[in-house]
């Protein structure tokens, strides 16, 4: 099995600038279905040690959302969007056209609106990357909780733990003007899936 | 019973410090695995992530040994009696192992939870060891907190208070 830190800097460069374009994208769906403008910031790429993920999102003990899909295709994956929980209320308030500050709690058909949030972004995404690299992706719908950060991105942890210590994160905060919107986007392509991205990059070369 | 020592994903910790209190903050399907010596006050808690270790994969960084179900109870098991438990006494708690994923689309593949359950329960039982309280399963995450002073073990769930276990 090739080594996955054997990634070279060519290829981490090319994935990054077509995982920006990705959140471009995202961002584009996200503010068409908030209608506000929402941007990308610091989009990141890099090989992280599995164990530290839960420590990248503020406390890890704090309330959030998480919704969370996984696509199969060419290039398998999961990507989870996580929402500090005062926040969610903040854009489910946007996403069912009520008043600022109307949303107290997350019933059902709010947190529906959240997942459908992180689905279209997901897709979004998945989109422009097969527009980019020519793959084709097929989404699962979205599945959303509330719960502790933590317990929250032990799914991204679990799932990928019994093959790697390593994975390859793909992150991104959506911001709206200078408001942050503290919505942390993840996308986490499987193993197995960069071991074909290595091996198709070697075929262009 | 003010100095909150954290366990990161496959960190374990051994105290017999009155003031301390082990933590293993937002547990989802991971397992918080507490064994207690009520005696000597020689206290220990895991946060283990996986059930079992796999073969074929990289070498484990010895900070996380107690990253898999199986061999961070055994590990746990022998810092305890490092630290003078008595194996007789020790009382052994845990929780979490939650399902965290609740879609029909996604959850007999991913629940990790659940084999978590399974491997400590196995481990146990071969080590001869009873599990005095446990709080596992289920769809939250839970905070898990011991207090050396009292040996007393709490839970807390997402937007409730912490309970005794």
């Amino acid at each position: 099995m090739q080594n996955i830190m054997e990634f070279d800097e060519k290829l981490l460069d090319m994935l990054k600038i077509i995982t920006t374009e990705g959140f471009r994208n995202a961002a584009d769906g996200f503010s068409g279905m908030v209608g506000r403008k929402i941007e990308v910031s610091n989009p990141t790429l890099e090989l992280v040690p599995l164990l530290t993920i839960p420590k990248m999102v503020g406390g890890i003990e704090d309330d959030a959302v998480g919704v969370y899909l996984r696509f199969d295709g060419d290039i398998p994956g999961q990507i989870m969007m996580v929402i500090p929980y005062q926040k969610a209320l903040e854009l489910s308030d946007l996403l069912m056209g009520v008043p600022q500050g109307a949303t107290q709690a997350l019933g059902t058909l709010e947190r529906s609106a959240l997942g459908e949030l992180g689905n279209l972004c997901g897709s979004f995404f998945l989109n422009s990357i097969a527009k980019t690299a020519g793959a084709s992706f097929r989404p699962s719908p979205p599945a959303v909780m509330v719960d502790m950060v933590g317990a929250i991105l032990d799914i991204v942890v679990a799932t990928v733990g019994g093959v790697s210590e390593h994975v390859l994160l793909v992150h991104a905060n959506f911001t709206e003007g200078k408001r942050f919107v503290e919505t942390n986007f993840y996308v986490i392509p499987d193993m197995k899936a960069l071991h074909t991205l290595v091996q198709k990059n070697h075929a262009h070369e | 019973m003010n100095n909150p020592i954290g366990l990161g994903l496959g960190e374990k910790s051994v105290s017999r410090d009155p003031q301390d209190v082990l933590v293993a903050y937002g547990l989802g399907s991971c397992l918080g695995i507490c064994m207690i010596d009520p005696l000597t006050r020689v206290t220990g808690l895991l946060h283990a992530v996986l059930p079992e270790h796999l073969n074929g994969l990289e070498l484990e960084d010895p900070a996380h040994c107690g990253k898999y179900v199986d061999q961070g109870i055994e590990s746990l098991l022998a810092a305890m009696l490092k630290e003078g438990a008595n194996r007789g006494r020790i009382i052994v708690r845990m929780a979490g192992g939650a399902n965290m994923l609740i879609s029909p689309a996604l959850t007999s593949a991913f629940d990790i939870g659940t084999r978590n359950i399974e491997k400590a329960h196995i481990v146990f039982k071969r080590l001869n060891m009873k599990i005095l309280a446990e709080e596992v399963g289920g769809h939250q995450g839970r905070t898990v907190r011991v207090y050396v002073a009292d040996s007393r073990m709490t839970v807390k769930l997402v937007g409730a208070t912490e309970h005794d276990l």
